[in-house]
């Protein structure tokens, strides 16, 4: 591979595991091949950034992740100039790095980032991919083997809050949502180091909850959430005390979608 | 007869000894002279009688001064009301002095009494007949609400508060369980439907049945025709109504889920019908805990009957139904044994309805056989939290045919056709119920004349004397405008060029919205760091620093919508004294150059007119809703508005805020105009409607809303002060200046 050494601290040590629920291992390859930016859509908790540590480690890419947040600037993910002893320095940003060194760059719930932010990819991810540093006066055109991977959580977004037009019409998309059933408990099961018996009922509490999404609950238990809840049991919790306390508490506080929660994790176990 | 005379006359009756241990001293004297009183008062008999028998018990329980008291109460109770409640309550003095033990309780009932009887003499005698039963429940405070709210909504009506306190009336019986502290139907209505949901994964209409009349069999869960139906209560499960609510849901989940199509009724004799349902009901249980084996903890408490004792049918069954769903049951009947062997090798076909079919045919007949009673009439199923099987069967609609056909005829109350567009208080109990997604349609919109409301929600009311809010109290209805003027729109512009022209002006200076962070500022609470690396840069470099090297918090970007409330009672037909023109009309005036700013501005508005005739109908008219576009028609209602009846406007308030809260903006405001101070027709106390309306603008503050009350008119005698606080109102006096104000204030506001 032709990546420079910069990026080696971005190289993933371990392989981390993913059970495929479809064919999105296969796609997303082939979306790597032609390098087309990909979006993952789907709730919190489902594995998206597991999947895109997966694809990195598996298509041997470091992988340069970055959180978005409001107050983000297009220079925090650009760069900017710093001082030195010895005069100023350019400071590449994470995408700037990943663009440069031909990584793949992962947005983490870029609908977080304010809309005048993340235009600046906009040159990427067209057939251009060049990215402008306006205050370095230089044009970076992209390494051949830079990606650009972005996530979104279509459910929990306010009103005010949603991705341009234009940007969304730049990426192929994948659908992600919590595992069947089965898949799940062996994901539970596996990932907390419970019994798979002992998974089940997580997971049959954890699609209780979601039927509650949208009725009192904006999302219901997510798999990292019955991960939690099963390590908790396997460290000797259990099984109401540990849905207290990693499920049913941390998501809601309405009284009545809690007795929900407790009837349905009383009814599961 | 001379005290003393009469002292001896009764030392001689037999009654003497007890009641002279029972009053001592003087207070025997003043005992009789009581007894002698309401003797010769002209009440008949009975009341000297029951006082004479009442009074030394009371005595001795309860104290001496609290005896002799019973005599001016007792005598207060026969003017006003009869000599025979009188009596009643003489005869009741003694049970209740044993119930409440202290001379305080005891003295505070027969107050409580009394003062029944000065505001509704007809109603004391129902109340009195249930006294124990309500000391029983209620306790002391509790009784002292129930009885305030019934005089309140009584009101003036001595029909009404009789039906109230001999329970007749539905809302009695609400009151009195929510007084009781018990669990009902409507306080767990938003939890079990949440329950259900994450249970099932879906929620049928669930409705509560409306109580049968007396004589007709205890109600039961029922789910026929896709509608759950739960009755208002489980009588012998106080205390323990959660669970059984829960349990009743969860079972009929069950057979929702794991049911099959109806079963025929054929040629099936009513006790065949009642054992497949027995089987059937055995049959999804066990499907349903295979799922959720937790369902057990909460459907076994209640099969509660014992493996021995006479062999009738209903005790049979019991005890079938018993050891289907509870291996350690011991077994001591022939016919319950064959039962559970007969399910136990079924067991392979379980997920087939046709096995209890099956199973049940074979069992009924033999019961038939044997010389058990059956009595299709009285059988109501057990446990307790089992439906009445109707939803298994198909039904022949001949009158004559099945056994419990009459619960056929219960009504439901069908809330929630009404509440597709606004739930009451949010309910915490929250959203509009999903009857959506159960395929009863939402009542569509249909014109309707303007002497006919649409009802389009029930609210919640404050009452400040109990303390509570009372669940769907108001009921709101829409009417349609009055025909308006078309060319509304014009005359204003022609008649308000100027105010218009200087609103726009103000209008294109005004701006608001989320925070925003500004870069390279001259001022601010934190370092820009691009901008202070590049002045450093210059510094070093010779150069000369850009010094804007802050950033700062812009002042936000527009995010408010308005919802205005009109207040179109009969007094703003007034006119006002210097303008010559109505209230009603200027306040038009008013909303149309509002209506027009915010327009211009792009800010969401509704716009909506009320006014009330008692609880039954508060009316609403939508001028304009958020969605709608300004237009003519908008001009049109506005100018079809007219004045009318009275002002209840904390219902106002809260059904503006249920519209309002959907809107997804940062800043909502209810913006009320109103002429006056609360009032309404069935409200006779002035302090009620005031307290209503100061807990709905705290309850959307606490969600987040704006209240702001413009008050038109002197200040005198109105408490706009103390319903939006001091800061959420304006008085003002000259209205004619109000178009120009409203405006002027909202964008003030709106800053």
């Amino acid at each position: 591979m032709t990546t420079s050494p910069l990026l080696d601290a971005y190289r993933l040590t371990e392989k981390p595991k993913w059970y495929p629920t479809g064919e999105e291992v296969a796609q997303f390859t082939v979306a790597y091949s032609v390098r087309l930016p990909v979006m993952l859509k789907g709730p919190t908790g489902c594995g998206k950034t597991r999947f895109v540590e997966h694809m990195a480690s598996r298509l041997d890419r470091p992988l340069v992740t970055v959180s978005c947040h409001e107050d983000m600037t297009a220079s925090d993910l650009v760069g900017r100039y710093l001082l030195g002893p010895d005069g100023t320095i350019w400071q590449d940003g994470p995408l700037t790095l990943a663009v440069r060194h031909g990584g793949i760059c992962y947005l983490d719930e870029i609908v977080e980032a304010r809309q005048d932010t993340t235009v600046i990819i906009h040159a990427l991810t067209d057939d251009r991919r060049i990215l402008p540093l306006e205050k370095k006066g230089e044009l970076v055109r992209a390494h051949p083997d830079f990606q650009l991977v972005i996530s979104y959580n279509p459910g929990y977004q306010s009103v005010l809050k949603d991705l341009k037009e234009s940007t969304k019409q730049r990426f192929c998309a994948l659908d992600f949502d919590y595992p069947a059933a089965e898949i799940e408990t062996s994901i539970v099961a596996a990932e907390a180091g419970i019994p798979s018996s002992t998974a089940a009922v997580l997971v049959k509490i954890g699609e209780k909850s979601r039927n509650l999404r949208g009725q009192g609950l904006s999302e219901g238990a997510s798999t990292r959430m019955l991960i939690h809840t099963g390590r908790l049991m396997q460290q000797g919790l259990t099984l109401p005390e540990a849905c207290r306390l990693a499920m049913i508490t941390p998501i809601t506080d309405d009284p009545d979608m809690r007795a929900a929660l407790e009837a349905a994790v009383d009814a599961c176990s | 007869m001379p005290v003393a005379d009469m002292a001896a006359a009764a030392s001689n009756t037999l009654v003497q000894a007890a009641t002279r241990s029972a009053f001592p001293g003087h207070t025997l004297t003043e005992f009789l002279a009581a007894h002698d009183r309401l003797t010769k008062a002209g009440y008949g008999v009975a009341v000297p009688r029951s006082f004479m028998q009442a009074a030394p018990d009371v005595s001795r329980l309860v104290g001496t001064d609290e005896a002799l008291a019973l005599a001016p109460a007792a005598s207060r109770i026969a003017i006003r009301s009869s000599p025979r409640t009188a009596a009643v309550f003489l005869d009741l003095a003694v049970p209740m002095s044993r119930r409440l033990g202290t001379p305080q309780a005891f003295s505070s009932w027969v107050q409580l009494v009394i003062s029944l009887v000065n505001a509704a003499p007809e109603s004391v005698e129902p109340l009195l007949a249930r006294a124990e039963m309500l000391d029983e429940r209620l306790g002391l405070d509790g009784l002292k609400a129930w009885v305030q709210s019934g005089l309140r909504l009584g009101g003036g009506d001595e029909r009404k508060r009789q039906q109230y306190f001999s329970l007749e009336m539905v809302e009695a019986q609400r009151l009195l369980e929510r007084y009781a502290g018990e669990e009902t139907f409507q306080s767990l209505e938003s939890e079990l439907r949440a329950g259900h949901r994450a249970l099932w994964g879906r929620m049928p209409p669930l409705r509560e049945a409306l109580p049968l009349g007396k004589g007709h069999a205890e109600l039961r869960a029922s789910f026929g025709g896709g509608v759950v139906q739960l009755p208002a209560g489980f009588s012998g499960y106080r205390r323990r109504e959660r669970s059984v609510y829960k349990a009743a849901l969860a079972h009929i989940g069950a057979h929702m889920a794991y049911g099959g199509s109806s079963f025929q009724v054929g040629q099936l004799k009513p006790l065949q019908i009642a054992v497949v349902s027995l089987i059937e009901d055995a049959r999804v249980e066990y499907l349903a805990m295979r799922e959720m084996p937790g369902l057990s903890r909460l459907w076994l408490p209640f099969h509660d009957v014992s493996p021995d004792g006479m062999a009738t049918a209903p005790s049979l069954f019991a005890r079938l139904a018993r050891a289907l769903l509870d291996p350690d049951f011991p077994i001591r009947h022939g016919w319950v044994q064959k039962g559970v062997t007969m399910f136990a090798e079924g067991i392979e076909q379980i997920g087939n309805p046709a096995l209890s079919r099956h199973i049940g045919n074979i069992l009924g007949n033999d019961l038939g056989q044997t010389r058990v009673q059956f009595n299709a009439r009285n059988y109501v199923v057990q446990p307790a939290y089992r439906d009445d099987n109707l939803g298994l069967w198909d039904l022949p609609p001949e009158p004559n045919a099945p056994p419990q056909q009459h619960q056929f005829e219960i009504n439901t109350f069908d809330r929630r056709e009404t509440e597709t567009q606004d739930s009451p208080q949010k309910r915490k109990q929250g959203q509009p119920d999903q009857a959506h997604d159960s395929g009863i349609e939402a009542v569509t919109s249909a014109r309707v004349e303007p002497s006919t409301g649409r009802v389009v929600a029930h609210l919640p009311e404050y009452d400040f004397t109990a303390g509570i809010e009372r669940p769907d109290w108001v009921t709101v209805k829409e009417y349609e405008p009055g025909p308006g003027d078309p060319l509304f729109w014009h005359k204003l512009k022609e008649r308000q060029a100027v105010l218009l022209a200087r609103i726009g002006e103000m209008v294109r200076a005004a701006s608001l919205g989320r925070a925003r962070r500004l870069k390279r500022q001259a001022e601010g609470g934190a370092l820009d760091l691009d901008a202070t690396i590049e002045a450093a840069i210059n510094l070093r470099s010779g150069k000369m620093p850009d010094l804007n090297v802050y950033e700062g918090v812009s002042r936000p970007e527009r995010s408010i919508a308005v919802h205005l409330l009109l207040d179109t009672s009969q007094s703003t037909e007034n006119p006002v004294e210097a303008a010559g023109a109505s209230v009603i009309s200027l306040l038009l005036e008013a909303s149309a150059v509002l209506a027009h700013a915010m327009d211009r501005l792009g800010d969401p508005l509704a716009i909506t007119a009320f006014s009330s005739d008692g609880r039954d109908d508060l009316r609403v008219v939508h001028v304009k809703r958020f969605e709608d576009e300004l237009t003519p028609l908008t001009g049109m209602a506005l100018s079809g508005l007219r004045a009318g009846y009275s002002t209840r406007i904390g219902s106002a308030i809260r059904y503006a805020g249920a519209k309002l809260a959907k809107i997804p903006c940062h800043r909502r405001l209810v913006l009320v105009v109103t002429d006056g101070e609360p009032s309404d027709v069935d409200v006779s106390d002035p302090d009620y409607l005031a307290m209503d309306a100061k807990r709905a603008v705290q309850s959307l503050n606490a969600s987040g809303i704006d209240v702001f009350c413009i008050a038109l008119g002197h200040a005198a005698g109105q408490r706009h002060g103390e319903i939006f606080s001091r800061r959420g109102f304006l008085q003002l006096d000259r209205l004619d200046a109000l178009p120009a104000k409203l405006p002027a204030l909202y964008l003030r506001m709106a800053r």
